[in-house]
């Protein structure tokens, strides 16, 4: 059995990392209700913005825009590219390996797709399987920002208006339940119409025709680009609210393990302590009652000599 | 005066909804003008400077935006923009310094997209800098 004191440091530094466990929780979950708050707060501008742009639709009778998907076009996978959000550390759970197998995935079908990664997690693992992404593009996954979110969409639809890619994805994760959340990928850019125009014959029921200033295509353009922001945004709150999750729920079973191993080493250590004393006191009885032997030994010899 | 109903909407706040008698917004070719009883129309919204007066007597507010969509419907007035500031809440210290700082990183930067971003900035900080102004202008009339 270890002795008293080796248990004793194994017991401090246990409780030095629940110390750390705990507070990365803690942290955690207020991070969490921070980027849900913000959601929330462009929530509104957002739902107008959709509202609007059905009408858009409702007002024109052929709607069209480059950032529309056309289905007859051959061949529309040949340029991909692919936004992977993951976090920017570790100690979340299986976060950060979920969105990566789906990246991996991606890329053994479309060994050509060009990656745009968010999180320092992602970017290393790429480096070190060597896979390539593009290098430029360096945005942290930390507590996201409406600034950030139009940068990355700027940077893609830059990309798409110039015809260097003409398929964009987005590899990111959402929460399902409190505990669970799942990854999943989704087309960014072309837009599918069908998304815009579920409820576009009553509306042109209902609508007079809008005057387009300056002009119908641009208007759609700028419409489009503005929501692109938003979904990007959405996406990195959504993942960084399954990341927090992650790492609360990864944070929770490790503090429970601490739990179980403090309750183990103690247990231990008070076991070490007793067998210590009890080999003390066998030890001082034991000297104690050969002091005893020595002492009537001498006097018996005294009384012999005497 | 006529009134009608405005609502300025950012993605992250809204900045004014409630009467108003008059409101400029700048388009992408100039700024228009729109008073009560304006036809029905949708436009694309650029960087610059929207002001509007909510009262024939009242101050004129100045807000700068960046770019996004207007629409007119039925007398309603609704700007759904990525990002407005407000000219009495813009810290003009901070804009001047914004606008050196993406000045000089438009001298410096080689690359396209960073000097496209670059220009964006400056340009962001310029309208900030210029509704703070004319809105201060206004106070001295006043």
């Amino acid at each position: 059995m270890a002795n008293a004191n080796e248990i004793k440091t194994r017991i401090q530094s246990v409780q030095d990392t629940a110390k750390i466990t705990n507070a990365m929780y803690l942290i955690s979950s207020t991070k969490m209700q921070r980027a849900k708050r913000s959601l929330e707060n462009t929530r509104p501008y957002y739902e107008s913005l959709l509202h609007e742009i059905e009408r858009v639709f409702a007002s024109a009778d052929d709607p069209e825009s480059k950032y529309f998907y056309d289905p007859d076009k051959k061949n529309p996978d040949n340029k991909v590219a692919c936004l992977v959000i993951t976090a920017d550390r570790g100690l979340a759970g299986s976060y950060n390996m979920n969105v990566i197998k789906e990246a991996e995935r991606m890329f053994r079908e479309h060994p050509k797709t060009k990656f745009f990664v968010v999180g320092d997690y992602g970017r290393h693992y790429f480096d070190r399987h060597g896979i390539p992404y593009v290098k430029s593009f360096d945005y942290t996954a930390n507590v996201p920002h409406i600034r950030e979110a139009r940068d990355i969409s700027d940077v893609l639809l830059d990309s798409y208006d110039s015809g260097e890619i003409n398929m964009v994805y987005v590899i990111y994760t959402v929460m399902k339940t409190a505990i669970t959340s799942e990854v999943d990928t989704i087309r960014f850019l072309p837009f599918d119409r069908g998304d815009f125009m579920s409820s576009e014959e009553k509306l042109k029921k209902e609508l007079g025709r809008f005057e387009f200033f300056p002009s119908y295509k641009e208007v759609l353009d700028n419409a489009l680009r503005s929501i692109e922001t938003g979904f990007v945004y959405s996406t990195l709150v959504y993942s960084f609210c399954a990341e927090q999750n992650a790492r609360m729920g990864a944070m929770d079973s490790a503090n429970k393990n601490a739990e179980k191993l403090l309750a183990e080493l103690r247990l231990q250590f008070n076991r070490a302590r007793q067998a210590g004393i009890t080999q003390e006191i066998t030890e001082i009885a034991a000297g104690e009652l050969a002091q005893k032997r020595k002492r009537i030994k001498k006097q018996n010899e005294e009384v012999e000599t005497s | 005066m006529k009134e009608f109903q405005i609502k300025i909407l950012a993605s992250d706040k809204l900045i004014y909804e409630g009467p108003c008698v008059s409101v400029t917004v700048p388009l992408s070719d100039g700024s228009m003008g729109i008073l009560a009883g304006h036809s029905n129309m949708i436009s694309a919204v650029k960087t610059g400077v929207i002001s509007y007066k909510t009262a024939q007597d009242a101050k004129s507010e100045k807000v700068a935006v960046s770019a996004g969509l207007l629409k007119v419907e039925n007398n309603e007035v609704l700007v759904l923009v990525d990002a407005a500031e407000k000219a009495e809440s813009i810290d003009i210290a901070r804009a001047m310094r914004a606008e050196e700082a993406a000045r000089a990183k438009l001298l410096n930067e080689q690359r396209k997209r960073e000097k496209m971003a670059a220009e964006a900035d400056l340009e962001r900080a310029i309208m900030r800098i210029k509704a703070s102004n004319m809105a201060n202008t206004l106070h001295h009339k006043n």
